[in-house]
């Protein structure tokens, strides 16, 4: 494997009267964390579903490190994939499920236990699948994605079931296996947990590609409307030496300012200058979540 | 790595699934139960056969009361008695007691092994690791053939060790010198695996398990009878050729009983290997289509 880029090319999907995903073109680079980020009902799940051959496209092509998964001689040693919880027989233990797995590629029994401790499901390992909460199958998916030591990982919704600790432990394992040169795609509509674990994004709405690049870039891309909030006693002093400096100023309750236009080093300087006393100040970046809604605003998420 | 490696591997694999969940076992509990049953019924059945005539009657009709039995009555049950008195015939059936419901068993393991995918919802997890969808029903062939002979082996071990004793004992001798014998026993391990095989392509064509099963279990038990009742009916009414009869052939549970029994089951039956041809005709039918649907088919 010397090369996991995904490259998606002029993907369409046609359901009976329905276009699912419309003309669909997005890479993804290794050594990267990309969220793939959408409304529910975008078309996110039949990308990665087609990605993998278990949607059949109607037309264009996905390819990961340049070959069809189809195509891919040993797939689980090449993309690991989690796309619903599990998908494991519920009569099953978590072990024998992996174990199953790994007769299937020819890979050896004790690699199961290895993911099984990977994703900390050891003590339940030996339970049967129907008494695993959401979160425990997520992690037995996760598990059973990594048994082929894969260089790419996909992902649908993992943060699912997944408790704030489960979230933050998925979060670092993704961000580890990216610095380690892996490509990692994660779709969600959880917009927040996409900001702290993405490096890029792939934004989508009604099946069609809206955005994507770096979490940085898009962000700036909206016109980086950046916004300073201060407080201070002297809110009618500071709005006028502000207005002075080319700065917009509103109020936004009492004793409180919220500005935009000028830096927040700008703000913190000319209120030194004019000598008003500041008891709070804080830039504010506008976050991926408004990002988000602006851009798949025009889009109906139900079609 | 060679195709026959990726293949033993899956079947292994397949073999791996069915252990570990509770399909393994019912499938067993069923083999045993439903051999033991048939069994009994065949020996108690033989012994009657064997014994001479007038014994043969007195048995059946102990139930009668002592009146006299209508002579019409009493001509059937001599017919019935001339097919079955014969120690090589019974020791046929008695050998392989276990086809009736096993043969099924094995079709409806066949059906469940590609139908519990989706029922059971580890249709991703399957395709994923092995996107080539025809290995995987490849795959679940070989399974599905070797299951049938681990459920022929057993139900074949019991029966014979039972059947040996119990006809040895009546002082019929054991039969299993003779070649109708044992070729009925090897004809029944083709029974088992065919029906396997038609199990597996049934299974892909129709989708949902549980319309499956029950379609494959009405079409074995009363496909026979219904056939037999159609086809005399075309025959009456409309096309009165003898051709027509033995064209009932054509459904598959007829197709079955003609293959693995070595007299006629009905009077144009044609010859076993017509059955067999029909049977494995459907099976490969079944599972190239149910093949070429399943390789399209969009699993979300």
């Amino acid at each position: 494997m010397d090369d996991g880029r995904i490259v998606v090319s002029a993907l369409t999907k046609h359901y009976r009267g329905v276009t699912a995903v419309d003309d669909l073109s997005f890479t993804v680079e290794p050594g990267r964390v990309t969220g793939f980020l959408g409304p529910n009902g975008a078309g996110k799940t039949t990308t990665l579903r087609m990605l993998l051959n278990l949607v059949m496209p109607t037309a264009g092509t996905a390819t990961i490190g340049g070959r069809r998964y189809l195509d891919l001689p040993e797939p689980d040693r090449v993309v690991g994939a989690v796309l619903e919880a599990s998908s494991a027989h519920k009569g099953r233990t978590g072990r024998n499920h992996l174990r199953a797995c790994c007769l299937t590629t020819g890979l050896p029994l004790t690699r199961a236990d290895e993911v099984l401790d990977l994703v900390g499901l050891g003590p339940a390992a030996d339970r049967k699948v129907k008494g695993y909460s959401l979160g425990m199958k997520q992690r037995l998916g996760i598990a059973a994605a990594m048994l082929g030591d894969p260089q790419v990982l996909i992902l649908d919704e993992p943060a699912n079931g997944l408790d704030p600790e489960g979230i933050r432990w998925m979060r670092q394992l993704l961000q580890g296996l990216a610095t380690n040169g892996r490509t990692v795609l994660v779709s969600s509509h959880l917009l927040s947990e996409m900001q702290a674990l993405a490096d890029d994004v792939v934004i989508v709405a009604a099946g069609r590609l809206v955005r994507q690049g770096a979490v940085a870039d898009v962000l700036a891309s909206m016109g980086g409307d950046h916004r300073v909030r201060v407080s201070t006693p002297e809110t009618e002093k500071l709005t006028a030496a502000l207005a002075g400096a080319g700065a917009t100023v509103t109020a936004d309750g009492p004793g409180s300012l919220v500005i935009s236009g000028v830096t927040a080093a700008a703000v913190g300087d000319t209120a030194l200058a004019a000598g008003v006393p500041l008891h709070h100040l804080s830039a504010e970046s506008p976050d991926l979540e408004d990002v988000f809604l602006d851009l798949t605003h025009a889009k109906a998420a139900i079609r | 790595m060679s195709r026959t490696t990726l293949m033993l591997r899956l079947v292994r694999a397949e073999f791996y699934k069915l252990r570990t969940t509770s399909t393994w076992w019912i499938f067993t509990l069923a083999t045993l139960v439903s051999t033991t049953v048939m069994l009994i019924v065949d020996c108690v059945n033989a012994n009657s056969l064997l014994k001479p005539f007038d014994q043969y009657v007195a048995l059946e009709a102990h139930g009668h009361g002592g009146r006299p039995i209508p002579a019409e009555f009493l001509a059937h049950m001599r017919s019935e008695w001339e097919l079955g008195h014969s120690a090589v015939t019974q020791a046929t059936t008695i050998y392989t007691a276990g086809q009736l419901i096993g043969v099924l068993l094995a079709c409806l393991l066949g059906i469940v092994l590609i139908t519990s995918e989706f029922h059971q919802q580890t249709a991703t997890t399957t395709f994923l690791l092995t996107p080539h969808r025809d290995r995987v029903v490849a795959g679940k062939l070989g399974t599905a053939v070797g299951m049938a002979f681990l459920s022929w082996l057993l139900s074949t071990i019991i029966s014979v060790t039972t059947g040996a004793i119990f006809l040895h004992h009546l002082g019929y001798g054991t039969q299993l010198g003779n070649a109708g014998v044992l070729r009925a026993i090897a004809l029944n391990l083709a029974a088992y695996a065919i029906w396997a095989v038609f199990g597996i392509g049934f299974g892909a064509l129709i989708r949902s398990q549980l319309g499956a099963t029950v379609s494959a279990t009405v079409l074995y038990l009363i496909g026979a009878t219904a056939a037999a009742s159609v086809f005399e009916l075309i025959y009456t009414y409309l096309i009165p050729k003898s051709w027509i009869l033995a064209a009932q052939v054509v459904v598959p549970a007829v197709a079955s009983t003609v293959m693995i029994s070595p007299t006629k089951t009905f009077d144009q039956s044609p010859p076993q290997w017509v059955g067999a041809a029909i049977l494995i005709g459907y099976g490969i039918l079944a599972g190239v289509i149910g093949t070429q649907i399943l390789r399209r088919r969009d699993i979300a």
